[in-house]
């Protein structure tokens, strides 16, 4: 039986009745009590998955309106930053096992202060799981009362949170935010089961901002950053949870990941598997790169690699509820809408399937989205569009019906608390949160200021095209709609709106 | 995303092949095949280019062999824009393009190195069988090595432009791409290539050298462009930490006791 067990953060209500909650803030409370440049400091640990200590208005640290009062000095060394700081990987397949690594160094210092002051040695962090029944779609009380019950401050309150209405109501709106993911197969890659880039996300190498998010980290990890982050009207303020170098100085920051880390527990219990690459498992350390390390309490640090928590019981933790979500044969289903049937095609595998990848359309060029209303775009479709007509005409057991994607291209802006609903001929595709956009959109991110990429599977609005006869067209009507009012300084960019096809093979 | 991987590989594959035999070529011709037969420096060193004359300033040899170079040294900087174009572009003007892009990056390439064969040949003319302009290129690109200018273009090389899918804009945009590309390349790497051709010996070597030094920091991300003391040597850390890897799995099976006879 492992040793320290996660649990929902809505046991007792969510309020500071459940223990775990209570001795929460005292440890937060402790670690907030200590130095920026101290590695066991609230303050460090939050710049360890990013920071903006620099930067000359908000989100610059200085500039964040609290409570927490963010400290923007003493600066721990060159060295020490290098070695610690702006760690966290997004866009990557290295996004989940990363997260796992620092939430068990954040619990041990948590811990490490719990004992300190007399609470259980076994104290281990509870999880906020939104998608759960009842109530529990709000953020739990406890972070949003001011003072602990015996009247001291509450660590875990904090004054920039803005919630998906940007009225300061935090939940999480189930209508955008959804556990679609867990029904994926595969973690790198696609098949019938996994729209690219698969579960887990997509090969790269160290990667701390920019490009494409997996399907686990894109919803829900994505949206409930910006739903609970949010927007203050009527300024250039915006919830800590909204932005990566100010996120993890919000307590509920760690609660959010714990279910993203639980989410992952559960998918591989339900026996889909973590990739075997040397270079996964080995950490981008492999491939001559920083590696992920963590300062422990007593400042030892602790250097990691995926394929040392890869599981759980490697860590000597579980989860009070890894329940798995019923699984979809998506593929059958599919078919069975093209009037296929087939015993054969009611296995569904989890290995990657993906086929060639072919650009069948794009719009003629960036367009930028400006204000409220958003922005309409046509996108053309080549010739090469006839070889997804036929290919959906000849479908059949043995001949697949392409899955079709929609990609917004280079994203750019810094607007990263705001969501884009995305229509395809008046039909809604998938709202799609722009966290991590600052940060890829700058010249000295990883990926030099080419923004992030959406892929949004559209295969069943084109599957509904087909159905309706309608198929046969020579371009595609994209809608982008945010929800926020978007200021002239502060405008989204898209450089490109492409359809790509995606051939697979039983 | 197999096929996908596949595709990549193949672009990677293609083009490091090229730039073998681009140096194969190289390095079993020198002097010849390289300058069209005429011993400029670029190309073999300073020793030949102490006779050179105004009169017989070999141009086009001296361009066709500096060309060459590039293509074996900067090819390899080439591979993830070219995946990129490739997965950017419709099926049937994805090498079109691709050659499109690489042209243009040789264009600037090609206008640089008419104005540093130009230095060379100014400097060995005023300062025949020295090795004083070695020593002061090796301290600017020492200088340039670590400063911000350097970082900015290094930074701006990991910026992929976005491309038109119709018409004659993918070619435009294709060879807008490959120019941006080829000049934010020369920025970096220009003191990188003058270096080895003030060399008095040892020219092919230290362009092997160089080229290595500038793959491996086209492979470094990003960083804040400011002063910054310290090497980029990825490609270095990338093949000692994968011997590593190989060499504990190596140490790992032999370590694995033999099956008996007769089981």
């Amino acid at each position: 039986m492992a040793k320290f067990l996660r649990k929902n953060a809505w046991e007792r209500q969510g309020t500071f009745q459940n223990p775990d909650l209570f001795w929460y803030a005292k440890g937060v409370g402790v670690m907030q009590s200590k130095a920026l440049n101290d590695p066991d400091s609230w303050w460090f640990f939050a710049a360890i998955h990013g920071e903006n200590l620099s930067g000359s208005e908000f989100p610059g640290w200085k500039y964040i309106p609290g409570p927490p009062h963010v400290p923007a000095e003493p600066l721990p060394s060159q060295a020490t930053q290098s070695k610690f700081w702006n760690q966290c990987q997004h866009q990557s397949w290295y996004f989940a096992p990363w997260h796992r690594g620092y939430l068990v160094a954040l619990e041990a210092q948590i811990r490490s202060a719990i004992i300190d002051l007399g609470g259980p040695e076994d104290w281990a962090l509870p999880y906020w799981n939104y998608f759960g029944p009842g109530g529990q779609y709000k953020m739990p009380p406890a972070f949003g009362q001011r003072q602990l019950p015996d009247g001291t401050p509450n660590p875990l309150f904090v004054a920039a949170r803005f919630g998906p209405n940007n009225n300061g109501v935090v939940y999480i709106d189930t209508n955008k935010v959804s556990q679609a993911c867990q029904t994926n197969t595969v973690y790198t890659g696609s098949n019938w089961a996994t729209p690219r880039p698969g579960y887990g996300g997509p090969v790269t190498s160290f990667n701390h901002d920019g490009d494409t998010s997996g399907n686990l980290e894109a919803n829900p990890h994505n949206q409930v950053h910006r739903q609970v982050g949010g927007n203050k009207p009527n300024s250039n303020i915006y919830g800590l949870m909204g932005d990566a170098d100010l996120a993890a100085l919000d307590p509920i920051f760690y609660l959010h990941h714990c279910n993203i880390d639980r989410m992952w527990a559960s998918w591989n219990e339900a026996g889909n598997r973590n990739p075997k690459d040397q270079n996964w498992l080995k950490g981008p350390a492999a491939i001559g790169e920083r590696g992920f390390v963590m300062p422990m309490p007593n400042a030892k640090p602790w250097i990691y690699t995926p394929e040392e928590i890869d599981s759980l019981a490697k860590l000597n933790y579980r989860y009070d509820d890894t329940s798995v979500p019923p699984v979809i044969n998506t593929l059958a289903l599919r078919l069975r809408k093209f009037g296929i049937q087939s015993d054969k095609l009611l296995t569904e595998t989890n290995m990657d399937q993906g086929g060639g990848l072919e650009l069948v359309g794009a719009n003629k060029g960036p367009v930028q989205i400006e204000d409220g209303a958003g922005i309409r775009t046509t996108v053309g479709l080549d010739s090469v569009w006839k070889k997804v007509s036929t290919n959906f005409l000849q479908a059949s057991e043995s001949n697949l019906p392409d899955r079709i994607y929609l990609q917004l291209e280079n994203v750019t802006g810094n607007m990263d608390a705001t969501t884009l609903a995305v229509s395809v001929n008046h039909q809604l595709a998938d709202h799609i949160s722009l966290f991590g956009l600052r940060n890829a959109s700058r010249k000295d991110g990883h990926r030099g200021g080419a923004g992030l990429t959406f892929i949004i599977d559209i295969t069943p609005i084109i599957d509904n095209l087909h159905l309706a006869d309608t198929l046969d067209l020579g371009s595609l009507e994209v809608t982008i709609l945010p929800d926020t009012p978007i200021s002239e300084d502060n405008k989204i960019t898209v450089g490109r709106v492409s359809i790509y096809r995606e051939q697979y093979k039983i | 995303m197999k096929k996908r991987a596949s595709l990549r590989s193949a672009v990677s594959t293609g083009i490091l092949g090229l730039s073998a035999l681009c140096w194969a070529f190289l390095l079993t011709s020198p002097g010849k095949e390289m300058t069209g037969g005429n011993s400029y420096i670029p190309i073999c060193g300073l020793d030949a280019s102490f006779q050179i004359s105004a009169e017989t300033f070999p141009l086009s040899a001296m361009m066709k062999g500096w060309i060459l170079m590039v293509f074996a040294m900067m090819l390899p900087k080439l591979i993830a824009p070219v995946q990129y174009i490739f997965e950017r572009t419709f099926m049937h003007r994805r090498v079109a393009a691709a050659l499109i892009f690489v042209s243009g990056y040789i264009v600037v390439w090609a206008v640089a190195g008419f104005l540093i064969n130009l230095v060379v040949v100014a400097v060995s003319r005023l300062t025949p069988q020295s090795a004083i302009p070695a020593l002061m290129a090796g301290i600017v690109a020492v200088i340039w090595q670590f400063s911000p200018a350097k970082q900015y273009f290094l930074n701006l090389g990991h910026n992929h432009s976005v491309l038109s899918a119709f018409g004659p804009a993918t070619f435009r945009d294709a060879f807008q791409f490959g120019l941006l590309h080829g000049l934010w390349c020369v920025g970096s790497g220009w003191v990188l290539m003058l270096l080895p051709m003030l060399l008095p010996v040892g020219h092919n070597a230290a362009m092997m050298v160089a080229a290595f030094i500038m793959i491996s920091e086209h492979m470094e991300h990003p960083r804040a462009p400011t002063w910054h003391f310290g090497f980029r040597l990825k490609l270095l850390r990338i093949i000692v930490a994968q011997s590593r890897i190989h060499f504990e799995k190596m140490k790992a099976a032999l370590a694995r006791p033999s099956p008996q006879p007769g089981r």
